[in-house]
């Protein structure tokens, strides 16, 4: 079997307040292979954003071992691990973190400002990533002036347009309504049949259903990891009807 | 790298922008820091500029024996007991004078009213000397001529007159070569006319002279007068040589015993120097004072509203660290806003310089200094607010590049 792109190993995090300790993850070890779909679910408090955290490179383990496509990373500095997340993460967050100044071209450009792309190649790759989301002529856009989906899309292109091995989102429809929810997780769809690896954190059940594999948290530990054998999958809907959604 | 700067300063730009009351306050010191730096420079320069060119008319090699001291060091009483230096005197120190290169007498009479046509002026200076002043300490014959030796030999009636007296007889640029003056009722040919001299350290009277020679002087105004003698050593390494055979000479000439101090003086233009290095000097420590304070009150009051931007972008910051920044990004992107400020400040007072600089100029006192902002100046200008927003944004930027990312993300 093909090794794992991700392999924690006993992780644990303990985060110091003064005099109390807290335990939020408490001894983890979890292998995701490429391709995977992955939903972790939990109760709020449970340790998924730490875990999250973890994975994304954005926060090192107190003690464990954490290797990321072969590189252990779990030691690394932080200039080293700001380099990881640009070129092995894609995130994609609730509150969608689109930078309010930024026009959407430059927004889905800014990780690859950081990986040192020159200016050409990078609004290709950068207008070709919207385009695949479908907001080809919202470019010049600035983040408010996009509805909610529109914004998480934009973000959902950002976290492509460097190629990452892994798509981290935490809670990714947790500020959309039912429906554009159901758009942004049919891209998570998509993406996933085109062979991208893809963890979703997630308190809802209906959104964890698409997952093929659902990883219960409990109190810094893990509680269950499943594959989903009822996996729910989206029916298709016809792109002319993804453009029609009405701005904000 | 470049496209970086570019990038932060748009952003410092449109930072700005949304909030152009603060970032014009908290730039003020740097204003008047740079105004301090740019105004202290363009003076000093228009300073020694104006002091090089008194020296080059009155002469750096040249010395000029004198009944009166320029330096001010002695009495006004004890100057004026001083022996008049006669004409004799004169002839005889010339005559025995060896390292010198060329010695002319200066004979003036102040205060002579002179007259053309129907007009009359007051208060002109007449200079009788010798044909070879010229070469000695006049300033460049704009129009004609200086007097020939043979002039001076036969006493012609001829005269050069500097800028003031052409401009106010004949006005400003017009023609008066051949046309005649009257002093005392003898009528005197311009063949010559002298550019205008004036500056800061300039005597006077120095455009507002008339130059004839020596003996048509003595003719008009009698030959007890009390002479000077301008003495051209030949270069400034042959000046103290000069001088010291100069000061033997008239001691002996006057009879002066060895112990007894002289009862003339030797003028350089030296003398100038001293006084203008105290100048100088005072305008420095003003101007570094002044400069230093402002900078402090600039610097903590950019660090100040770059730890606001800071505070204000922290979820920025940890969008961008999630995105991939180093911490040299981050720290760089702060540090080119806090030097778009600076330089922001830099360009408002190169326009306040010019204004000021314009008005300046056109008063009378000022007309040594320049209009414009020297290009020298406005590199250092530029460099230096550079470098006060670099110092001033290290520790905001600093404390923005060490943001923990998850910490960041989570701050609303
Ligand atoms: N930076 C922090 N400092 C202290 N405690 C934290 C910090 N981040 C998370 N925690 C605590 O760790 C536990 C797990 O939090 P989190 O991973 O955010 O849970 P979830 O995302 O499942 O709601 C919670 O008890 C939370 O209060
Ligand atoms: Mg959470």
């Amino acid at each position: 079997m093909e090794a794992p792109i991700i392999d924690i190993q006993s992780i644990s995090k303990i985060y110091t307040m003064g005099e109390e300790k807290v335990h939020a993850v408490k001894d983890i070890s979890v292998q995701i292979h490429r391709n995977e779909y992955v939903a972790i679910m939990g109760p709020s408090g449970s340790g998924k954003s730490t875990l999250m955290n973890i994975l994304g490179c954005l926060d090192t383990p107190t003690s464990g071992t954490y290797t990321l496509n072969g590189t252990l990373v779990s030691d690394m500095v932080d200039d080293e691990l700001a380099e990881i997340r640009n070129k092995e993460i894609g995130f994609i967050f609730q509150t969608f973190n689109l930078l309010p100044r930024y026009s959407t071209l430059k927004n889905v450009e800014l990780p690859l400002v950081y990986a040192g792309i020159s200016n050409a190649a990078r609004r290709e790759k950068a207008e070709k990533a919207l385009r695949n989301v479908g907001l080809g002529d919202r470019m010049g856009h600035k983040p408010n002036e996009l509805s909610g989906g529109q914004r998480q899309r934009v973000a959902i292109a950002r976290a492509l347009v460097n190629d990452p091995s892994i798509l981290l989102a935490d809670e990714p429809t947790g500020n959309l309504d039912t429906k554009t929810g159901d758009d942004v997780m049919r891209m998570f769809e998509e993406l996933w049949e085109k062979g991208n690896t893809i963890i979703v954190v997630t308190h809802e059940p209906d959104i964890a259903a698409h997952a093929h594999r659902v990883l219960r948290v409990r109190d810094g530990l893990i509680e269950s990891d499943t594959i989903n054998e009822h996996r729910v999958s989206i029916p298709k809907k016809h792109e002319e009807a993804v453009e029609a959604e009405p701005a904000l | 790298m470049f496209s970086q700067i570019l990038e932060g300063i748009k952003i410092a730009l449109s930072a700005m922008r949304s909030n152009k009351l603060r970032s014009g306050l908290t730039s003020l010191g740097v204003v008047i820091g740079i105004t301090f730096v740019i105004l202290m420079g363009w003076f000093l320069q228009g300073l020694d500029d104006a002091l090089e060119m008194a020296f080059a008319s009155l002469g750096t090699d040249v010395l000029y024996v004198d009944k009166f001291d320029w330096s001010g060091k002695k009495s006004w009483r004890e100057t004026m007991n001083r022996p008049d230096i006669t004409l004799k005197q004169c002839e005889e120190l010339m005559e025995r004078l060896k390292s010198a290169e060329v010695t002319s007498i200066i004979a003036r009479k102040w205060q002579t009213t002179v007259k053309s046509g129907n007009q009359s002026y007051k208060g002109i200076a007449v200079c009788g000397t010798n044909s070879v002043y010229s070469g000695i300490a006049l300033g460049v014959i704009k129009e004609g001529r200086f007097f020939s030796p043979v002039e001076d030999l036969y006493s012609s009636n001829v005269a050069i007159i500097g800028y003031e007296v052409a401009k106010n007889f004949f006005g400003e640029d017009e023609p008066c070569l051949g046309k005649t003056i009257k002093i005392r009722g003898t009528t005197f040919t311009i063949i010559g006319k002298v550019e205008k001299q004036a500056s800061m350290f300039a005597p006077p009277f120095i455009d507002n002279q008339i130059y004839m020679p020596l003996k048509s002087f003595l003719g008009l105004f009698g030959a007890g007068k009390n002479l000077s003698i301008a003495v051209k050593a030949g270069g400034e390494a042959n000046l103290d040589n000069t001088r010291m055979e100069t000061v033997g000479i008239m001691r002996q000439i006057r009879n002066l015993p060895p112990e007894a101090e002289e009862n003339f003086a030797i003028n350089e233009t030296e003398a100038f120097r001293d006084n203008v290095k105290t100048l100088r000097l005072s305008v420095w420590a003003i101007g570094i004072g002044m400069t230093t304070l402002s900078f402090i009150v600039g610097i903590i009051g950019i660090m100040n509203i770059m730890f606001v931007s800071v505070t204000e972008r922290t979820k920025e910051i940890g969008i961008r660290k999630a995105l991939g920044a180093r911490r040299s990004s981050i720290l760089f992107q702060f540090l080119v806003e806090a030097s778009s400020l600076c330089l922001l400040g830099a360009l408002i007072a190169f326009v306040f310089c010019s204004v000021v600089m314009f008005g300046v100029t056109r008063m009378d006192w000022a007309t040594f200094l320049s209009p414009y902002i020297p290009p020298q100046l406005l590199l250092i200008a530029t460099v230096v607010s550079i470098a006060v927003g670099v110092l001033s944004g290290m520790i905001p930027a600093m404390r923005a590049s060490k943001l923990d990312p998850v910490e960041a993300l989570r701050y609303e």
